[in-house]
């Protein structure tokens, strides 16, 4: 990012929440905010702390109870709200998108007809384009939900926790799809969710509701190198440092292991996972060897052998 | 759904509509063959054009105004509702309807000026309007609290029963021959409309179903709720307003002149997804508008009983239509969707 960066939307001093019993429920303090264009920025921060109802009074669909939010462009979301009509289709969906540039009589012009299969192509929904919402799966539905978003031909994009309760491998998907729209339309999207790893990997920015009600932003590293996301996860045995969950090693036996490339690293996981601590002295040693199929090469005071899986080795060290 | 399949879809149920309503006026007491109904249409003269022109024309087409009115307030509910379930007698309608017609007929009893009044078709179906209207504000209101489809039935069964109470203590102290008309306006009937009742009907309905098919845009915003559809540039709010008006209107309108129908809001438009599977109310609408109207003149047409000299009362019939319409919805809840 370079200084030059135009600015896609604004908040000066915006104090979002709702009214109860005539009183403002303010969730965060004011908030003065920036989105650049072009800039993909994960909103972390736990649940019912307020990101839903930041997202929407960003979109402009609740008002602020003060402050301001500047929109320099149109601003497309997609929330968890559930929808009805599930007799549309992928495409009748898509074709929502639309709706801000069509006449009460819905009438599609060859240029609609055009962003609409651009918006399914794009997010990859041409075998399933003219399926029924109730035969989708939860990742397809939040897939078309995006590509609805993207026929609006909006350069905002406000996301409320896209990747909730999918897969590992839906979540990757369309984090690496709003990666990618980012990098090459330069949309400004800004997503809510709880995929730390993935928020950490993807975002060029972290916007991070804290409990004192501000959000800290910055770049994942410094936020996590200077212990900001720590204090706000209270996290329990997972080590952002290193981005592994931290393993106590409860059997109190050191293991020697040789190796390389990701043979090395599964390796170590699973003596790790299994309590074991690695030491390059220890006296138990365990070598990697792959001439053209992989072994595992075990020798000690006690035991010497080879294993053709690791469920063995750990059977036999175990012993 | 394809353009053109709905397009074939919706040319079908226009023919079926054409077919219906020739039927429909040519059974009666008296059966009079298609072939003599088309000559006495167009010559004016003879015992068949008088049955025509004063009986069965009114009624055929009162059938069809009520039909397709009724069909899409049920469709307008069960859109803004997002609810199934919903349908202008379910939830009431019929009977705030009905409360305003029995106070305006029972009232005139005692003041001459009202008395003038309940004479001008235009009044009945203003105070139905009214009537429907206002629970429709009730129901609104109570469903911000009440989100699943269930709940909203029972409230909607409550209003109704609240307002019939109110309607059988009216009765009840009304004098004989004014219950009999009011009985006989609860039973239903299409038969009983005059050609300036009619006229009214036309123009009500007419307004009604030019906003509904204005509001096309909006109602499919709403199938994705208010975030998603203000998102979309879509006034939510006076698409409510406007839904609340038509829909009052038309059911109110129907209401005042054939008694209160029921079923037909609430059944036409989940028939109608079964053989045209969309969501689009481009499409449900004219199909809707079109099915119920097809459902009320085939309802007429049992309730001749052809060559027979009686007729059973017209709700008797739709009942036994919609009645089963709704046991498969509350079986199969899950796969019904709006």
């Amino acid at each position: 990012m370079s200084e030059s960066t135009t600015i896609a939307l604004q908040t000066i001093n915006l104090e979002v929440g709702y009214k109860k019993n005539n009183q403002n429920q303010v969730l965060f303090e004011p908030l003065s905010l920036t989105l650049a264009q072009g800039e993909l920025v994960c909103f972390m921060g736990s649940n019912g702390i307020g990101k839903t109802t930041l997202i929407k009074t960003l979109a402009g669909i609740q008002a602020p109870l003060k402050g301001t939010v500047t929109r320099h462009y149109s601003t497309a979301i997609v929330l968890t709200d559930k929808i009805s009509g599930s007799l549309m289709t992928v495409r009748d969906l898509v074709t929502y998108g639309r709706y801000p540039h069509l006449n009460w009589w819905l009438k599609l012009n060859d240029e609609d007809h055009q962003i609409i299969e651009n918006a399914i192509r794009k997010v990859h929904l041409e075998s399933i384009a003219d399926k029924q919402l109730s035969q989708l799966s939860d990742g397809q539905l939040q897939m078309v939900m995006i590509a609805k978003a993207l026929a609006q031909d909006a350069n905002i994009l406000l996301l409320d926790e896209p990747t909730a309760h999918l897969d590992l491998n839906n979540r990757v998907e369309i984090m690496n799809l709003l990666r990618l729209l980012a990098r090459e339309t330069n949309k400004t999207i800004l997503v809510a969710t709880h995929e730390l790893d993935l928020a950490l990997q993807t975002a060029d920015k972290i916007w991070l509701a804290t409990q004192d009600k501000k959000i800290v932003t910055g770049i994942p590293e410094d936020l996590v190198l200077d212990g900001t996301f720590d204090t706000v996860f209270q996290l329990k045995g997972f080590d952002l440092k290193t981005g592994k969950i931290s393993h106590t090693p409860y059997r109190k036996k050191l293991v020697q292991l040789d190796g390389s490339g990701p043979e090395y690293l599964w390796t170590k996981n699973a003596l790790e996972r299994s309590g074991y601590e690695l030491d390059t002295n220890a006296l138990t040693r365990i070598s990697i060897l792959s001439p053209d199929k992989i072994y595992w090469e075990l020798s000690s005071n006690t035991i010497n052998g080879r294993f053709k899986t690791l469920e063995d080795l750990l059977k036999a060290i175990g012993n | 759904m394809k353009q053109n399949s709905a397009r074939l879809a919706l040319l079908i149920l226009t023919i079926g509509l054409g077919v219906l309503f020739l039927l429909n006026i040519s059974i009666g007491s008296v059966s009079i063959p298609v072939k003599e109904v088309i000559k006495a249409l167009f010559t004016h003269t003879g015992t068949n054009a008088d049955i025509l022109w004063q009986f069965r024309l009114p009624k055929a087409i009162t059938c069809v105004l009520a039909g397709s009115a009724l069909a899409t307030g049920g469709l307008l509910m069960q859109t803004l509702f997002r609810n199934p379930m919903a349908g202008p007698d379910v939830l009431g309608l019929t009977s705030g309807s009905s409360l305003l017609v029995a106070i305006l007929l029972m009232a005139g009893r005692y003041g001459s000026f009202v008395g003038i009044l309940i004479q001008n078709p235009w009044s009945i179906a203003i105070a139905a309007s009214f009537g429907g209207a206002m629970v429709f504000v009730i129901i609104i209101a109570i469903a911000k609290y009440v989100r699943d489809n269930t709940s909203l039935l029972i409230v909607g069964l409550m209003i109704s029963a609240a307002t019939s109470s109110i309607v059988s203590v009216l009765q009840f102290t009304s004098q004989a021959d004014d219950l009999q008309t009011f009985m006989i306006w609860m039973l239903g009937s299409v038969g009983n409309t005059n050609w300036s009742e009619l006229a009214v009907l036309t123009i009500i309905i007419s307004i009604g179903i030019g906003i509904s098919i204005s509001l096309i845009k909006s109602l499919n915003g709403i199938l994705l709720g208010e975030s998603y559809a203000l998102n979309l540039a879509i006034n939510i709010k006076r698409a409510r307003i406007m839904i609340v008006i038509t829909t009052g209107m038309m059911v109110g309108v129907v209401t005042a002149f054939c008694g209160p129908i029921a079923f037909v809001g609430l059944a036409v438009p989940h028939l109608i997804r079964l053989v045209l599977p969309t969501s689009n109310h481009k499409t449900l609408l004219p199909a809707v508008m079109l099915g119920g109207a097809i459902l009320l003149l085939m309802c007429d047409v049992i309730a001749q009983l052809p060559g027979r000299a009686q007729v059973l009362p017209l709700n008797a019939i739709t009942s036994l239509i919609g009645a089963p319409v709704v046991i498969w919805m509350v079986i199969k809840a899950k796969r019904i969707s709006v």
